[in-house]
């Protein structure tokens, strides 16, 4: 357990130390949500002020926060994980007396650390501004525990899918539509009272919500404390996805040669 | 030239030699697109119409972002990483041919993953655009001049390495033009749509060029033309200038 908080605890700290990169991603985020906010709010504005029970305000806080949780982490991590996989680089991991996925799950953890607390306050800052005060402050209280399982989510999944490049050896077009599937059955974009009934069934039974609906849809002042419980299921799911693909193809890795 | 040729139609043999990652990597980024299509859609079924842009005008604004942009980042593939090869030396190898430098570059690399835009741009804007032969002509040109501005763009804020030594900005002007370039400028008010016609030309990139598909005027064309050309060679002098005070960083391998 302490590999993984002095894991958790270095990550951080590297990142904390490039504020440059810091700053460029803060940038990054700000832009994206401030885009896709002036979106939704142009549409709510031209549609009687609400849609699908969100007000403008609501719109924006539920994207400043959809695209907090989601631009935090790197979004190549499985092509990146896939790379070291397909080329072997891992193999130096498992000489490690630690879980080889929990180690990288723990590191990226703590790289993405830093800039969610500050895309969350800065997000927040931007949201209070272009969408007015939070509809329910006790709902955007309930959405910082959000935000962490929301990343512990994405992480998880993104290690299960990685781990395909044990058996295919490229796992580089798969971020893509990973990160699409976040975008739409993960309601970043759109809230899932907005898809049509079937697709917002498919979503709510998947894990995506738990990486960008979960925070958002508690930022917007929906206070559904029910979505925490749903993220800590999925985070569990999800850990243990990652730490059995890893660990068969860990085993096969071995029987190839790396 | 010949080498810059021989050289462009090397990376072409060299994508399309593995042909099941090219055709997959083409597939994930027509998947890709296919589900910006279905989030407008769902949109515009939401919100009805949005300072004047309904579903079939953001289609066709989407038709030339994609084919534009496919051609740019899949043929020149290397004009989004010129920052990056240039702080961290990876322009050195290129420096040693008896070839021009930056065209050199721009087309060592292929990436097949982008022809999956413009497959797909082509395929929109015949499915969903309502082509006939005039709208056709000025989708055509209207995305080549749309590409220049974007392939220009993204050179001159990836120069800026040659002063920083960091490609950050680079890589956050690339991010910023296109996910801007994908959205109805007119969404947009004040200080922020002045710079989307202006210092990141995003609206340049999709909006003019889609507006002249809907309704050419003399004006727009001029002004876009306009927009291609001064991007273009700013993109030239700056990238010139900066290879004049460029440092090796002895690195070969990245080029």
């Amino acid at each position: 357990m302490s590999q993984t908080w002095t894991a958790i605890r270095l990550a951080a700290l590297r990142t904390v130390r490039d504020p440059l990169a810091l700053l460029v991603a803060l940038a990054f985020y700000a832009v994206v949500a401030s885009v896709i906010s002036t979106l939704w709010r142009s549409a709510a504005h031209g549609h009687g002020g609400t849609i699908a029970g969100y007000s403008a305000g609501q719109l924006t806080w539920y994207l400043y926060v959809a695209e907090a949780a989601v631009t935090a982490l790197n979004p190549r991590q499985i092509e990146l994980t896939g790379e070291d996989i397909a080329t072997g680089a891992v193999s130096v991991e498992l000489l490690r007396p630690a879980s080889v996925v929990g180690l990288r799950i723990a590191t990226e953890l703590g790289r993405c650390l830093p800039r969610l607390a500050l895309f969350s306050v800065i997000g927040g800052g931007l949201a209070w501004w272009a969408g007015g005060a939070p509809v329910r402050p006790d709902g955007l209280l309930l959405a910082v525990p959000s935000l962490l399982l929301a990343v512990v989510c994405n992480l998880a999944a993104q290690h299960a899918v990685a781990a395909a490049a044990f058996w295919i050896r490229d796992a580089r077009s798969a971020w893509f539509l990973y990160q699409k599937l976040v975008f739409v059955l993960g309601a970043m974009l759109i809230p899932v009272e907005l898809l049509p009934g079937w697709l917002a069934a498919t979503a709510r039974v998947l894990p995506f919500t738990s990486m960008a609906y979960a925070p958002a849809r508690l930022a917007a002042g929906h206070v559904e404390p029910h979505l925490l419980v749903l993220q800590v299921f999925w985070a569990g799911v999800l850990l243990v996805a990652a730490a059995a693909a890893f660990a068969a193809g860990e085993r096969r890795l071995q029987v190839v040669g790396g | 030239m010949s080498a810059v040729a021989a050289t462009m139609r090397a990376a072409m043999r060299e994508a399309w030699s593995n042909r099941a990652s090219f055709w997959t990597q083409m597939s994930a980024m027509v998947m890709n697109d296919l589900v910006w299509v279905v989030f407008w859609v769902l949109f515009f079924k939401s919100a009805g119409s949005v300072s004047g842009w309904d579903r079939s005008r953001v289609l066709l604004l989407l038709a030339i972002l994609t084919t534009g942009a496919g051609i740019v980042l899949g043929l020149l593939s290397n004009s989004r990483r010129i920052g990056q090869l240039i702080a961290e030396g990876g322009i050195d190898a290129a420096l040693a041919l008896p070839v021009p430098t930056l065209p050199y570059l721009l087309v060592r690399r292929v990436d097949p993953v982008n022809f999956g835009d413009t497959f797909f741009g082509i395929g929109l804007f015949f499915l969903a655009c309502h082509p006939t032969p005039e709208r056709t002509f000025v989708w055509l040109v209207g995305s080549a001049l749309g590409a220049l501005v974007l392939l220009g763009f993204v050179i001159l804020v990836g120069s800026l390495a040659f002063f920083t030594g960091r490609s950050e900005a680079g890589d956050l002007g690339f991010q910023a033009i296109l996910l801007l370039a994908s959205y109805p400028v007119d969404i947009f008010s004040g200080a922020t749509k002045v710079l989307l016609y202006t210092a990141l030309p995003a609206a340049f990139v999709s909006v003019v060029p889609a507006r002249l598909v809907e309704h050419l005027t003399l004006i727009s064309a001029l002004e876009l033309l306009v927009a291609a050309g001064a991007f273009s060679l700013g993109a030239v002098g700056v990238f010139t200038l900066g290879l004049r005070r460029y440092t090796s960083h002895a690195l070969w391998t990245r080029a």
